[in-house]
This record gives structure tokens, sequence and C-alpha cells, in this order.
């Protein structure tokens, strides 16, 4: 059985899992007008984060069988129902896996007062985390799956899903037989970390990328932009620039760069001049493009979710910074290649240039204009949906469907052309980095830098967006954005003037133009140079450093004049 | 007509390497058999799938690289056919010696500036497939030809 179908085989089996765990039907909640009494209240974490799933249990006195329970809310609150109120004290249990336990008494005046009122609420409960076996099992886990994808010992996918798969050995079998300590997190609770609206706007865009692509539309644009120029090279570098950035923030800068760097890299040898002063800046370009749009970047797709960031937003808030990191990273460019922009000439014979001209031209112009129309209705269907409440997943969904009818291509060229890898790599690290959150190694972080900044939304902002910057340089940004989503959630709650999503955005920036670092910073850099290796001409780590790490840091700065200025 | 099969990867810095097979093949009256390998194995290096049918797109580069050397041969007065092949260098030149009769083969080493390869490495390779093909190896780096490799005729038995 290939890799490729064993992954196919679990996302099947994940979706299912999930699937039954969202129809199964939940516990009737009894109607409060059934009974004559409530009881309701808040229980909230010592940084003052609502607590969701915590168990609260009322008893009469020191009895153990308890009168009622319940669970608390996504927002904390609970409420218990009762139809009569026995006479004497009484006391409240609640209970969560990785808190301390509290017992709370209420005393006779207040369960009075209670009766004759009929509903009583009471004061906030503050549950203080608890360090157990399982908060060390799952930080191990957690950290040796950033490790082995940064120094790439395992495949992403494969190291995200052992990182899975070991939670729930540990939460079941090791809190069975070892100690229950260990327990992290159970299966139905891990389910609801998955954040769906990821998994299926990520496919939906998947569908109509590889219809886009086949087009070959990239490969025509970069050779009209090479008409265009007319042999003035570093006019076509930033043309090339422009259109890459564009293109990677309405599809994505992996596909982009495959289907850009082969055209580039031909342009670039009948110029006569090193193609890698085209494809370095397309490379740096469509990394910091994508942060322009919700769809631009699978980082900007998993903020966009959880924070619930729409595409407009996104357009509002970002892409002004892109601009202006874009304008620099043209000068920079220029100068850094300036040698080879005097070296080109146009040196084609007629031959050639057709030649050229026939590896660029549009393959399916039927085809391309079908696929041109339902796109732009997804981009409509983005703003509109906005409006109405639909998900960006839902468009993406419609579009993706509409163009499968409309175009009746090979399906089962389609499904292949889905990257599984990626989402059931999404989904697997949805649960590592749920599992890290459940234990409390999120939030530990999170006031740990919570103290550091403090209540300063600029310093917040410059430690988010270079910290995130920073680290992208080594690790894949995208484990690195869904283990910051928590801290910048805690951030925003607790820094005020933050609640505008500035640190959402620095997340988007520092993530994407982190990837500029190194090679290894992202993969369309990767991918780049294996393609560039079959010539004459390969991005070595060294050649790509020298350019991309001073733009990385030049970009991350414009990027933070931008959100000072923009917020 | 003898045949002399050189791979190449095209380019401005693979000139200096193509102008001194093209003396070659005039000094020996040969044809030229130009040879591109596509190779994409790299992929697995990324956590995405193949989505784009990336090999196509390096033929289509390859074709394109390759069909500026033929003319560069053909200005040289040198007549070049041109082929790409998929897959693992070493694999697809071994076949492509045999199905070509091919009498000599220059592999062309990288300026030791840009180069992903040593000389080493380049030598030890033609050594090896020299040894392997049964065909003389010419290794050759800006413009000058390093070493060549000529294959032990193979032991008589016997009588």
């Amino acid at each position: 059985m290939t890799p490729s179908r064993v992954l196919t085989i679990l996302t099947l089996w994940i979706l299912a899992l999930a699937l039954w765990g969202a129809q199964t039907p939940p516990v009737r909640a009894a109607d409060p007008q059934d009974f004559a009494y409530t009881l309701g209240g808040q229980v909230s974490d010592p940084q003052g984060q609502p607590i969701e799933g915590a168990h609260i249990a009322l008893y009469p006195g020191k009895d153990t069988q308890p009168l009622a329970e319940t669970e608390s809310l996504s927002d904390g609150t609970w409420q218990i129902s009762l139809s009569e109120i026995p006479l004497g004290e009484l006391r409240l249990h609640i209970s969560r896996p990785h808190y301390q336990e509290q017992d709370i008494s209420i005393h006779s005046a207040l369960v009075q007062e209670w009766r004759s009122s009929g509903s009583y609420v009471m004061e906030g409960i503050t549950l203080k985390r608890r360090v157990t076996a399982g908060f060390w099992a799952a930080t191990v886990v957690f950290l040796g799956v950033l490790l082995l994808i940064a120094f790439e010992k395992l495949h992403s996918t494969t190291a995200a899903l052992t990182g899975a798969s070991l939670i729930f050995l540990v939460s079941y079998f090791g809190s069975a037989w070892i100690s229950p300590n260990l327990y992290i997190i159970d299966f139905e609770r891990a389910l609801e970390y998955i954040n769906w609206e990821v998994i299926l706007l990520v496919m939906a865009m998947m569908i109509m990328i590889a219809i886009i692509e086949d087009t070959g539309i990239f490969q025509w644009l970069a050779f009209q932009a090479y008409r265009f120029s007319r042999g003035r090279a570093w006019l076509l570098a930033l043309i090339l620039m422009a259109l890459t950035a564009v293109a990677s923030a309405l599809l994505d800068n992996f596909t982009t760069m495959l289907l850009m760097t082969p055209i580039s890299l031909q342009i670039g040898v009948a110029l006569g001049i090193n193609p890698l002063a085209l494809i370095i800046p397309e490379v740096l370009a469509s990394n910091v493009g994508g942060i322009s749009t919700l769809v631009g970047t699978p980082t900007n797709i998993l903020i966009g979710a959880y924070a619930d960031i729409g595409f407009t937003d996104f357009l509002n808030y970002e892409t002004g910074g892109v601009l202006m990191a874009l304008t620099v990273m043209g000068a920079f460019v220029l100068y850094h290649y300036r040698d080879e922009w005097h070296k080109a000439g146009n040196t084609l014979s007629p031959a050639l240039y057709k030649r050229l001209q026939e590896n660029a031209r549009i393959a399916d112009p039927q085809a391309l204009a079908k696929a041109l129309t339902v796109f732009t209705l997804v981009m409509v269907g983005f703003v509109v949906g906005e409006h109405v409440g639909a998900p960006p997943a839902v468009p993406a969904l419609i579009g993706a469907s509409a163009l499968l009818i409309w175009l009746k291509p090979d399906v089962h060229h389609m499904i292949k052309a889905v990257d599984w890898t990626t989402l059931v790599f999404f989904m697997a690290l949805f649960i590592v980095v749920g599992a890290v959150q459940e234990v409390g190694l999120i939030s530990l972080i999170a006031v740990t830098m919570s103290k550091a900044v403090g209540t300063n939304l600029p310093l917040a902002t410059f430690a988010v967006l270079f910290g995130t910057g920073t680290l992208s340089v080594f690790i894949a940004n995208i484990p690195l954005a869904a283990s910051m989503l928590p801290i910048v959630e805690f951030l925003t709650g607790s820094i005020p003037g933050a609640n505008s999503k500035v640190l959402y955005y620095a997340l988007s920036m520092g993530a994407a133009m982190g990837g500029n670092g190194t090679l290894i910073g992202g993969e369309a850099n990767l991918v780049t140079a294996g393609i560039t290796a079959q010539t004459d001409s390969p991005i070595t780590f060294r050649e790509f450093i020298k350019i991309g790490l001073p733009v990385t840091y030049l970009t991350l700065f414009v990027g933070y004049l931008w959100l000072l200025i923009r917020f | 007509m003898p045949t002399i099969l050189y791979p190449t990867r095209g380019g401005r810095s693979s000139y200096p390497n193509q102008e001194r097979v093209f003396a070659l093949a005039r000094e020996r009256q040969a044809d030229l058999l130009l040879l591109y390998v596509t190779n994409v194995e790299f992929l697995g290096l990324v956590a995405r799938a193949k989505v784009v049918d990336l090999e196509e797109q390096l033929d289509n580069m390859g074709e394109f690289l390759l069909a500026m050397a033929q003319e560069r041969a053909e200005q040289a007065g040198v007549r070049a056919e041109t082929l790409v092949r998929r897959g693992e260098f070493r694999q697809v030149l071994g076949e492509v010696v045999a199905e070509y009769a091919v009498d000599t083969v220059v592999l062309g080493a990288p300026s030791e500036k840009t180069g992903l390869t040593t000389l080493d490495f380049m030598r030890t390779l033609c050594a090896e497939l020299s040894a392997e093909t049964g065909v003389p190896f010419l290794l050759v780096q800006d413009g000058e030809i390093v070493e060549t490799f000529i294959p032990s005729p193979p032991e008589q038995a016997d009588d």
C-alpha cells in the first residue's frame, strides 16, 4: 500500500470519526422551567480566561451523592437546576483535568437566600492550574513533533500523526495502567480542536488551484512580462515579483513557484543573465504576497478561522503593509543583483523565441475562462459571505463543486490533486496543539509572554511579529502559527487595545515574512531550489540567505511600521 | 559517424564546457547527442504532495535549454541531436549510452564557485560509469579536459 493511500485512508477515518462525534446527540439539558430553583456562576482560570468543561457537582453537606451535576460551557458559565433545595449547608465541588479541584461551601444563610429568590448566581470561581505528569508528557510530545519537523527527521505529516497517537496512547493506556496523572485529553475533546473550517477551505482551494494550474496561465503571464520588458531585466524582475505576489495572494505560493520557476529559468537563460536574479526575488515576493488575503497562505487560513478574521479584514489591514514590504524588497533586489541587469540582452533566435512562446502558451483557453469566472465569483463570495455569516469555506466549496460540474475534469485526477498529506498534517497538528492547550503549556507561555510585554501593545506587536518572524526562519510556519494562536488569543484578551486583532495580523505577517530568511524557511523555497538544481544555476543555502535574511528583517520592520500606522 | 554524448544543464556557466565539447566533436568529426535529465525526487523534501505536473514543465525547460545548446553547436559547425529523459541521472546515462551506441561521453563538472558537486565526486562518477558502460569518459571543467577515463579491456579468458 502506497504512503499516499495510507494517508487517504487515515484521513477518511478521521473524517468519519469526526462526523460520528459531531452527530452524537447531546444529552438533553433539563429545561430550567421544569425546576423551581437554579444556581449558576462562571468558572475561569487565574488569568480570567473562561474554563470550558469544568465538572460542577452540588452535594448536601458532607454527603457523597450529588444532588445535581453540570459542566461549564465555552464561556465558562454553568447552571444547576433543582426542583427542591434540601435543608442545611450545601457543598459545590468543581473539578477539571489539569486544574486543582475546589470545594465551596454554601452556608445556610445563602441557601435560604437562594430558596427565597428561586435563583442564585454565585461569585466567579477561579481554578488554579495543576502541573501533572500529563503536562510533561504532552510537552515532550509537542516539542518532539516540532523538532522532528524542523530537522526533517520525519515527514511533517508522519511527525504530527505520531504526536497525536502518542497523546492518545498516554491519555488512555498510560493513565489507566501507570498513573491517572498521565491523562492529557480524551478523544472527543481532541476532535473538538480540529478546525473543520480550515480543512474544508484548504481542500476546496486545492481543487480550484488544480484546475487553474492546468490552464497554463502562469507561464503565459511570465512570457508576457518577458515580452513587455523588452530585454530590461530589472523591469522584468519587478514585474515577475508583482505577478508572483498577486498569484500567491489569490492561490498559494507553493503552486505559484512550481509553475513560475521553470519558465522563469528559461527566460533568465534566454536573456543571458543569472536566472536566480529573477527566481529568488519571485520566491521572496510569493512568501510576502500571500499575506494580504485569507487564502494566500495556510497560516492566514488558520488565523482567519481561529480569530474570525474575514477576507476583507485581511485585505483592509494587511495589503498596505504588503505593498510597502514589496516596495522595499524590490529596491533591495534591484540593488543586490545590480551587476546582472547590465548583462541582459535579447539574444534569442526566432526558433528559440517560438519554442519559449510554445512553452508558455495557454493550454486550454476555454477552461481558463470558466475557471477565472468561477474563481472571481468565489472571491466575491468571500466578501458577500461575511454579511450573511457564511464562513469562507462555504463559497470555496461551492466554487470547487461548480468547477467540477462545469469543466468535468477527471475526478480521480482532481481528488489526487487534493493534498491529503497537508490536510492530515493539519488535523494531527490541531490535536497535538490542543493537547498542550489542555494541559496548560500554552497558557504558561502566554502568561510568561504577557508578563514580559505588560500592557504595552506596540511592544507586544513587536514581540509577536519579530518573534514569529525569527522562529519561522527555522521552523515550518504552519505548526508555529498553530501553536502561537492560543498565545495571541490570550494576549489579545489581556492587553488593552489589542481587541483590534492587531496581534493576529502581526502573527500573519511574521509567519510569512520569516519564511524568506533561509532556504528551509518555506516549502516554496525548497521546491524552487529543487527545480533550479536541475540547471547550472542552483540556489544554494548561502546564496539564498545572502538576500533572504536581509529581506526578512527589512520587511518585518516595514510590516511593524505599517501595523503601528494602521492600528 | 562517431557519437559523443554530452549531458548538459544549459545556461551561461555551461558555455565554456560546451565550447570544449563542440571543439572535440569537430576534431573527431563526431555527432553530438545533447542530453538533459529531469528528476523530481526533490519533491519528497517537502510536506506538500505534488499537485502540479512538474515533470512536464521540467521537460519543456530541458527541451528549451537543449535547443539553445543545439543552436550554439550548429553555429560552431557541429551537428547535434537533443534528448530529454526523466529519472536518476546515473541510471539514465547508462541507458542512453547503450541505446544510442555512444562512443564517448563528456561530463562537464560545474565551476567550483557555483557547483553543488565537487570535482572529486565527478571523477568517481566518471570512473565508475566508464567501467560500467565500457565507454570512455572525458571530464571537463571551465572549458578544459580535466581527466580521461578509459575503461579497462575485458580480461581474456586463458586458453
